[in-house]
């Protein structure tokens, strides 16, 4: 069952047209010049510092280094991040 | 954003945490359904956020699972400067007395206006009233009511004949009318009366002097028509006969009213072609506020494609308590207008030629005049124009006084 969960997925993404992100569960990220990062659909903070901000996410994390990060705003499943951004990085498990 | 944004009306407090991965105990937070925001990592082991008031008593619980050290090192927003007010005594008096000021002084006279008699009169008004307890200064809750000050005013000054008496907030207006108390005339000296036009006496009636000209004479201006000498022995008085026989002249002030026809030619010309405007009905309205000659639209925006506008301005001006403020509230309604032009006939022209003369000449000779009848004599039609040559007959008093010069 699971599995033919798995496979109507990216048919439905093809076909349909629907947005990935909801789909597949895939964080989406919006970034902002180098100013701000917005992460929506991730699944929990890991680390985080003045220079580096990791997230888990389904499968892996998300790693963000830069410089004077502070979290603008925390909520359930979003996060968003403000500082100097340089990287952005998905490291898998 | 937009969860914190009222976080300063309901108030919120920024969190410290310290132990060993800080940041986590945020992370509990969000996953438990409390919004954080403005995270920072200061130290190591060290983690500051802020969160809402009505938050905090989930920390509290979410604390107990956990083993971090919490501080709230700030607090801000509304509920705790309102705390922080409240804490001042000296400032919530300092309100309370100055409500009580307002109260206070909301409830005295300020102003007794006078308008509508001369001075001397409102410097007795003025004395009554004070006698009355009406002045500025004094408790409006402890006059009687308008209408009584009114009747009794009128009864003490006897100069008034009425007075409206008007409370406005803090300012009693009272507006009087004067009794005019008529003064016998004086005396007039002895005069004539002599015709001030040339015309036809119609009607006569001599209430004074000695009548000079009779009914259907023709007179021309300067004529005598009453004589203010009269001379004593065509008098029909007895004891006078009995006691003076000789001539002699007594002098009076003549007076009568002497009705004349008189004439007048006139020339006017009546447009074949008018044009009037009327408004269709159609009709916005703008609102503006003014300061100097700056407009500033508050209501009503764009013109309407109207092809004529009339235009009608209502300014008000804006008061604070009492004073008014240098801003004025502006309303516009623009109507939309259209210009008809209608065509005479000749015929119709000239009735309206014949109407706009009659009058004109009552507007000259004043109301007293009256227009027995009119005359077209003659009539041209030049450039879309009607010439009318009228003359018009018209009944009016054309006596005048004329002092007697007296010899010395």
């Amino acid at each position: 069952m699971k599995k033919l969960q798995q496979g109507i997925r990216p048919w439905l993404i093809k076909y349909l047209a629907l947005p990935s992100d909801i789909v597949l569960e895939l964080p989406r990220i919006t970034i902002i010049g180098q100013l701000h990062v917005y992460i929506e659909n991730h699944k929990g903070l890991a680390t985080y510092s003045e220079t580096e901000l990791k997230l888990k996410i389904n499968k892996g994390f998300i790693q963000i280094t830069g410089s004077a990060f502070v979290l603008k705003m925390m909520l359930p499943e979003e996060i968003l991040l403000e500082g100097t951004i340089q990287e952005v990085k998905f490291v898998p498990e | 954003m937009k969860q914190v944004q009222d976080s300063y009306l309901t108030g919120y407090v920024t969190l410290s945490v310290t132990g060993e991965k800080p940041e986590l105990f945020f992370q509990h937070c969000t996953s438990a359904g409390i919004t954080v925001w403005n995270v920072r990592k200061i130290a190591p082991d060290r983690c500051d956020g802020n969160l809402k008031l009505r938050d905090i008593k989930y920390i509290r619980k979410l604390n107990k699972q956990t083993n971090y050290k919490l501080k709230f090192t700030d607090r801000k927003g509304y509920p705790f400067l309102f705390r922080r007010f409240v804490r001042r005594k000296e400032l919530l008096l300092g309100i309370i007395l100055s409500m009580f000021l307002i109260l206070f002084l909301s409830n005295i006279i300020w102003e007794v206006k006078i308008t509508g008699v001369p001075k001397d009169i409102e410097e007795k008004i003025n004395k009554q009233l004070q006698s009355d307890g009406i002045h500025p200064g004094a408790w409006i809750f402890s006059l009687k009511s308008p209408n009584e000050i009114q009747q009794k005013l009128v009864k003490d000054v006897p100069e008034l004949l009425w007075v409206g008496v008007e409370q406005k907030g803090t300012t009693f207006s009272l507006e009087g009318v004067e009794k005019i108390i008529v003064e016998e005339e004086e005396p007039i000296g002895p005069r004539d009366l002599v015709a001030t036009k040339k015309g036809i006496i119609k009607k006569m009636y001599v209430s004074n002097g000695l009548a000079k000209v009779q009914v259907n004479d023709y007179v021309k201006p300067g004529d005598k028509l009453v004589s203010g000498v009269i001379n004593e022995t065509t008098k029909e008085d007895n004891k006078e006969e009995d006691k003076k026989k000789e001539e002699k002249k007594e002098l009076v002030a003549a007076e009568g009213e002497i009705i004349a026809t008189t004439w007048y030619e006139v020339n006017v010309t009546a447009p074949l072609e008018t044009s009037y405007e009327s408004l269709t009905g159609n009709k916005e309205k703008k609102f503006f506020l003014k300061t100097g000659n700056f407009h500033l639209p508050v209501w009503g925006f764009g013109t309407p494609d109207y092809k004529h506008i009339h235009r009608e301005i209502n300014q008000n001006k804006i008061k604070f308590l009492k004073w008014e403020l240098p801003v004025e509230f502006v309303e516009t309604t623009l109507n939309e207008k259209t210009y008809t032009s209608v065509e005479r006939s000749q015929e119709e022209a000239v009735k309206a030629g014949i109407e706009q003369a009659k009058q004109e000449l009552t507007l000259q000779l004043g109301p007293d005049a009256v227009i027995v009848s009119e005359k077209v004599l003659h009539e041209t039609i030049e450039n879309g124009k009607v010439k009318l040559n009228l003359y018009i007959n018209v009944e009016e008093n054309i006596a005048k006084a004329q002092p007697l010069t007296q010899g010395d």
